[in-house]
């Protein structure tokens, strides 16, 4: 175990735990945006910034992203002092006049007191603000079908080449695990459009109702050896086979 | 672990749905008993006494888990129960499509997914049953 101490709390922390879910573990709220448990942390969003010391810097301290600083035996963490606060509001300007639609963006903004960021608003930009959460998400936990492309102010989030990618299954991870709602994508319940791709989805072979697209059971019984005939039925009719296998076996 | 098990007794259902009314003002904290993690399965012929509640077996072997590339279904090893993670879920709803038996649900409104996790060891449904056919025990 390693003892330290956020906020005046003396806490324990596992070997090699971040400071980021240490502090939440301790109910210590340190915004993010860029951060989700499913996929490794990245540090991207910078909002996270904490600062830390140690009794033997000699009053040194320095500024870091918690969700990337591991913990340390005698660090001494503060959340919420005027080098953390003017940082972390200066990084919210910084993503509202990229993003000025994106609510989440909007919501931690006005919880900091901004409104009006100072900088020059781009008011055409959309609501992306390059965390990554989708990327890694996909790469790691899906088909990799999506990567930031380009450097500098060109980055952004795509496909390979822009084109329709043929390894994106269709399942909307990226988009629905987007903190700011960045990623577009059409779904009528026939066709289901993401990435310029557009997937046919399946209908409940019992009452017609949408499930998955063609291709996302096919990734996944090709990846975990999973019963394909179980994806062509809604849950709903799922549950009426159940009573209805039930009754066959009682009466 | 503990050796409490959910016993479901289809003959003594009535399907008078307080289960599912408890399940949703106990999860969804709202009556809406069509996204319940426990179903009434009423006999489509209306015959008496055949109805069915559905709810989540706990497999050992859950394609739930199974399918979840996030690992966000764990096993809760007190009660023995798959409970789902909502801060490690990517919501690509693999899950729904693995279950055979549809005890996996989507909730459309809130586009996330939910299944019974006997609420952490004192199951809300059967407090409900007027007939006891859904005990814990």
């Amino acid at each position: 175990m390693i003892r330290l101490t956020i906020d005046g709390k003396r806490v324990e922390a596992r070997n090699g735990e971040f400071l980021l879910a240490l502090a939440r573990r301790e109910g210590i709220e340190i915004p993010t945006l860029c951060h989700h448990e499913a996929v490794e942390p990245a540090g991207a969003c910078r909002l996270c910034m904490v600062e830390v010391t140690k009794a033997q810097w000699n009053g040194f301290s320095k500024l870091v992203t918690a969700c990337l600083y591991p913990a340390e035996e005698g660090l001494v963490v503060r959340t919420d002092t005027e080098r953390v606060m003017k940082t972390r509001r200066e990084v919210l300007e910084l993503l509202l006049a990229r993003s000025p639609r994106a609510e989440a963006v909007r919501r931690l903004a006005r919880q900091h007191g901004i409104t009006v960021p100072k900088y020059n608003v781009d008011e055409e930009g959309d609501n992306c603000i390059l965390c990554d959460i989708c990327t890694r998400v996909c790469s790691t936990l899906v088909t990799g079908a999506i990567a930031r492309v380009n450097r500098g102010v060109a980055k952004k989030v795509a496909t390979p080449f822009d084109e329709a990618s043929d390894v994106c299954v269709g399942c909307l991870s990226c988009a629905r695990s987007c903190p700011t709602e960045a990623i577009a994508f059409l779904d009528d319940g026939l066709k289901r459009t993401i990435w310029g791709k557009t997937f046919d989805v399946v209908a409940c072979s019992v009452c017609g109702a949408p499930t998955v697209t063609k291709e996302h059971p096919l990734w996944m019984a090709q990846r975990k050896g999973v019963v394909e005939e179980d994806f062509h039925v809604c849950d709903a009719c799922k549950v009426g086979k159940t009573g209805q296998a039930c009754r066959k076996v009682m009466w | 672990m503990e050796s409490k098990l959910m016993h479901v007794f289809p003959e003594k259902c009535t399907a008078c749905r307080n289960c599912e009314q408890a399940c949703a003002f106990a999860h969804l904290h709202e009556g809406r008993p069509t996204r319940a993690r426990i179903r009434a399965d009423a006999d489509p012929q209306q015959r008496e006494g055949k109805n069915v509640l559905v709810v989540c077996y706990q497999c050992d072997a859950a394609a739930c888990v199974a399918a979840c590339p996030a690992n966000a279904l764990w096993r809760d090893m007190k009660t023995g129960a798959v409970y789902h993670v909502e801060s490690r879920c990517i919501r690509c709803s693999s899950c729904v499509a693995a279950c055979p038996f549809g005890n996996m649900r989507w909730e459309p409104l809130r586009q996330w997914p939910s299944k019974c996790d006997l609420c952490g060891g004192d199951p809300v449904c059967t407090r409900f049953c007027p007939t006891g056919a859904i005990q814990y025990k």
